[in-house]
Parts: structure tokens; sequence; C-alpha cells
């Protein structure tokens, strides 16, 4: 449905994409992830035909952005970052506007309309002035702009953003919702989101796209390492002594957050890839009298990988996961209560 | 082609209603009305006065007092649109470039000129609605004169008028759409409204080549003409020249802007 090829922006000297290439199949939803000013809103911006890319080929539903725009822009839906709406016009009004400049015929408009506005669960605000809107409504009158003429591909840029969590979860649903009959991009900074509503993720940075695929095998696929987070009641020299004979195992490390107890032990081990050595682990330990009052396994969240492809940094990681490691101590202390 | 004029028709209305809907539109107009309605007056009082005290001279041929006056309203209409039309035009696309309608319309499958005439035509049609009570009144305050008035020249003053404010408001428009500060298209606008004043007066105060061709690129001269009543296709096809150039300048800045973003 959607084709992109070796697409590049360059604003004077510095490019704000860099021959970037996917395709998304229809009905797919696929999540644009990145860092602000990756280059996210420049390549929906292309794609939407609001901005002509410096070289390269993008095609909506057969139709050329460049070559073909207008035909193009018939096949699209686009919520910009910024909601397009008319302040003085009401929800319904505005639609009606928007389904006319999109070509929806007259007949049409009033199912579209209603199919828009229900979709987005404003039917009991139709009559409102978009003046009068919350952040929350507005963000959702820009959904319903994008879905009123029933486009095959919809754009969507940070959709979610402004919205308090009950209606970032209406959102997603939404937008999951969607995907039967349309192919949606979406793009967002918040990785959850992507984890939670598509099908495919894929990550930019800097205007190159570093990784594409579904979110569960972007993990494996980047083979990020499998640690351990043990406790035990043992001095540091001795797990070590027993812990390096296991095959695959990588470091052994005191860990950053605290122990249960003051007098025990809390170790981060690490294996080579993605090799499994919990088992082991424990096997030696109990072997050697030392069996672990807790083990558990850190599973790279999307949020590591994604920290992993973009950021250059290592030592921001380390910043960025200590925290992480507080917020485990403080669930030990919840668990002492 | 069909969906062209069925988008241009759609912002039309759009635009036309945003004038009637919000208060905007109404100070303008009323704004407008108060000053046009003072300087009537002032010149129907004068001319009432003049006619009384040079009617008793039979010596003095006669004057069509109620065409005097027409015409000279008329030039001071031409005067106070000036200051009104900066107002009318400086909205036009600054305020869809500050609410971010623009990315709308330019990811719609409509054309950027689709976009400007459809502005173009509502404004004009905005100004047209604000004219109407104007020479309704005009008609009603010289109906008795004698000899009666003739409908005729009126109707091409104000068409000239109309013609002149959707040349001003074309260019307007362009102005517009190179800034997102309303501001700022307001001064500037203004500022292109003197130079077209200061070009009339040129052409008004010199005599050579270089001033007929000052004076025939000068809207005001041009406006003038249709106010004595001649009526000469030049000033027809100079007015809309002014209207096709700031349209077709209107719909190059939408596309160099969406070029150069960053």
């Amino acid at each position: 449905m959607i084709e992109v090829e070796k697409l590049s922006k360059i604003y004077g000297s510095t490019a704000a994409i860099q021959d970037v290439s996917f395709a998304v199949e229809p009905g797919e939803i696929m999540g644009f992830l990145g860092p602000n000013g990756a280059g996210k809103t420049t390549t929906m911006r292309i794609l939407a035909g609001y901005l002509p890319a410096t070289t390269g080929t993008a095609k909506v539903g057969g139709f050329e952005v460049h070559t073909d725009s207008l035909k193009a822009r018939q096949k699209i839906g686009y919520l910009p970052e910024i909601p397009p709406l008319y302040p003085e016009m009401t929800i319904e009004g505005f639609l009606a506007f928007v389904a006319k400049i999109k070509g929806v015929s007259a007949g049409d408009r009033p199912t579209r309309i209603n199919y828009a506005l229900e979709k987005c669960n404003l039917l009991d605000r139709r009559k409102t002035l978009i003046r009068k809107l919350s952040k929350g409504y507005r963000q959702r009158v820009g959904i319903a702009q994008a879905i009123v003429h029933d486009p095959p591909v919809i754009i969507l840029d940070e959709p979610t953003v402004g919205l308090d969590p009950k209606q970032i979860i209406d959102v997603r649903k939404l937008i999951k919702g969607l995907a039967a009959n349309h192919t949606v991009i979406l793009s967002t900074h918040i990785l959850p989101e992507a984890s939670a509503i598509c099908d495919r993720v894929t990550i930019i940075k800097s205007g190159k796209i570093v990784a594409t695929n579904k979110p569960d095998n972007l993990m494996t696929d980047l083979q990020v390492n499998t640690s351990y987070d043990i406790e035990v009641d043992s001095n540091y020299d001795r797990v070590r002594e027993i812990l390096m004979g296991i095959p695959y195992l990588n470091t052994v490390t005191i860990a950053n957050a605290k122990a249960f107890r003051d007098d025990r032990l809390r170790l981060l081990i690490t294996s080579e890839g993605s090799h499994e050595i919990g088992c082991d682990i424990s096997t030696a330990l109990v072997a050697n009298g030392i069996p672990p009052y807790e083990m558990r396994r850190i599973q790279a969240s999307l949020e590591d990988v994604f920290l992993e492809l973009t950021t250059e940094d290592i030592s921001i990681i380390e910043e960025i996961s200590e925290p992480v490691d507080q917020l485990h101590t403080e669930s030990n202390g919840d668990e002492q209560e | 082609m069909k969906l062209v004029w069925a988008n241009v028709l759609a912002i039309y209305q759009r635009e036309l209603q945003s004038y009637f809907i919000t208060p905007w539109g109404y100070l303008i107009a009323g704004v407008f009305w108060l000053i046009s309605g003072f300087f009537f007056s002032i010149l129907y009082y004068n001319l009432a006065a003049q006619s009384i005290l040079m009617g008793s001279d039979p010596n003095l041929p006669p004057v069509d007092y109620a065409y005097e006056l027409i015409r000279t309203f008329l030039r001071v209409l031409g005067q106070v649109v000036l200051f009104i039309l900066p107002i009318l035009s400086m909205n036009l696309y600054t305020e869809e470039r500050k609410r971010g309608t623009l990315e709308l319309l330019a990811t719609s499958p409509i054309t950027n000129w689709a976009v400007a005439l459809a502005k173009l035509s509502a404004v004009v049609t905005f100004f047209f609605t604000i004219l109407l009570p104007i020479v309704t009144y005009q008609i009603f305050a010289l109906s008795g004169a004698s000899p009666a008035i003739s409908l005729e020249p009126l109707l091409w003053g104000y068409f000239g008028l109309l013609l002149l404010a959707s040349a001003i408001l074309s260019l307007g428009m362009f102005i517009s759409s190179l800034t997102d500060n309303t501001i700022v298209a307001a001064i500037v606008t203004f500022g292109l409204v003197l130079l077209l004043s200061l070009i009339d007066a040129i052409s008004n105060s010199t005599t050579g080549i270089v001033t007929d061709i000052i004076s025939h690129i000068s809207l005001l001269k041009h406006y003038e003409n249709l106010v004595q009543g001649v009526v000469d296709s030049s000033s027809i096809v100079a007015f809309v020249s002014y209207i096709l150039l700031g349209i077709f300048l209107t719909a190059q800045s939408v596309e160099a802007f969406r070029f150069q973003r960053s």
C-alpha cells in the first residue's frame, strides 16, 4: 500500500532524512519510533504530500506522491502534529468541510461524518464549537478529520500526545480498530505505545532507519544480552568463583539495587547473547550450598532496544538504567511493608 | 476538474461563513459603515447648502448636484477602503498558517491556486456585502433629486470600487501568505496601498512618457476613470491583471513555503 524508496530530504547542508526505504502492507499498522528531530514528521509530511522529497520516490496506493500528487492525496488521511482545526466551526461543520475538500460525494457525506463521529466518540458533541473543546477532544476531532473520507491510508503524527491515560487507551483502541479497513502509519516516541498498537515498528534515528521488525522480534534480533538478577547469602568472590565455570556466562557484577536484607548480596549476571543460563546458575549455587533467595530474568524491553539503537553515547543508557533499579528497590520496600 | 470546482466552492463557503460567525467581520463592517456614513452626510449637507446658494443665481450653468455627490462620495470611498482592505486581507493566510490548517489544505486533493481563488472570492463577496447598504442608502437619499439620478454611472462607479478592492485584496492575500504574523501582513499591505497612492500622485502631477506608463499601472487612476463614467476596457484589463497576479503569486508563495519549510 505504501512503498518508499531511498527517500532523502535535505535542508541546506543538513539531511532531515537520508535514504529512507520501507514498505507497508494493506491493513498493517506501522509505527515510526524515534527521538525528537529524527525525521519522523518529515517522512510523514512527504508521504502526505505536504513536503517534496529532495530525492527518492514514495508511492501511496500506487500513486507517486510527487508526480501524481493530487491522486495520492485522495488516498490519504493525515493528522499533523498540531490538529488542523477551525475554532469557529462546529465539529460537524468542520467534518463536513473536510469531507467536501477531500472529494466525498454529497450523498455519502452524512454517513461518512456519522461514521467518523462515532469512531472517535464525538457523537454527543457534534454541535459544539471546536473553540470550546479540550485538548483531548481536539485530538479526536483531528483523527476524525483524517478518517472522514474513508482513505485507504491513514497517517497519524503523534496521535496520543497531550491526552490523559483514559483517552490514550481509547485512541489506541480506535487506531487498532482502523487497521481492519485501512493501512495506518503512526509516529510516536512512546515505546509501550508502539509495542501495544503496531504490527511493525520502524526505528528511525538521525534521518536513517536503523531497524524495522515486529515489536517482539526487534528485541531478539538485536541480541541484547540476557541478564539475571539474583540475591544470595554469601560473599562476592566465592559466588564469582563458583559461577565463572558456567558456559556462555559473560559477567558477574554487584548490582546497583540494594538487597532485601543488608547482610545479603545482590548480583547482576549477564550471559552472551540470548543464551539462557538461569538453570545452570541456580544448579551451581545450590550444589555449593548457596541457594538463591531470589532470582529473576531481566528481559530487554523495547525501551532498551530503542536506546541501544538511538543513543550513541553509552553512558546515557547507564544513567537511564539506574532509576529502573531504584524502582526495583522501591518495590522491594513495598513488599516489606 | 469537477472536483476542483467543488473544492473551490467548499473553501469559499467556509471562508465566507467565518466572516459572519465571528465578531471580526461585523466589526470591520461597522467601522466601514460608520466612516463612510460620516463622509456621506458631510458631503450631502455641503452640496445641499451649495445648491441652495448657487441655485438662486440664474446666471450660473445648472449643476447636477446628485451626480456630483455620487462621484465625490465614490472618490472618498476609494480612499477609505484603502485603510479597510489591509485589515480584511491580513488574516487570509496568516491564520491558516498559525492554526496549521494550511497543512490540511495542502494535503487535500486541491491545488494552491484553487485555494487562493476561493479565498479571494470569499473576501470579495464579503466586501460586496458590506457595500450593499451603502449603495442602498445612497439611492434612497438621492431618490428625490431633480433631475432624477441615473443608476448607470452609479453602478459603474461601484463596480470600479469592487474591482479596485479585489485587486488590493488579491495583492494583500499574497502578502499574508508570506508571513504568519497578522500585524506584519497588515502593515506591509498598508505600505503597498501607500505605494499605489504615490504612483497615482506621480501620474497626476507630471507629464511625459514615464508618467504615461505609470498612469497605466496606477489602480487609482483606472478607478477614477470608472468613477468619471469613462468605461475603458484597458481599465478592466488592468484590474483583472492585478487580481490574477495576486492569485498567481499567492499560489507560488504557498508552494515555495512548502519547499523551504524546515
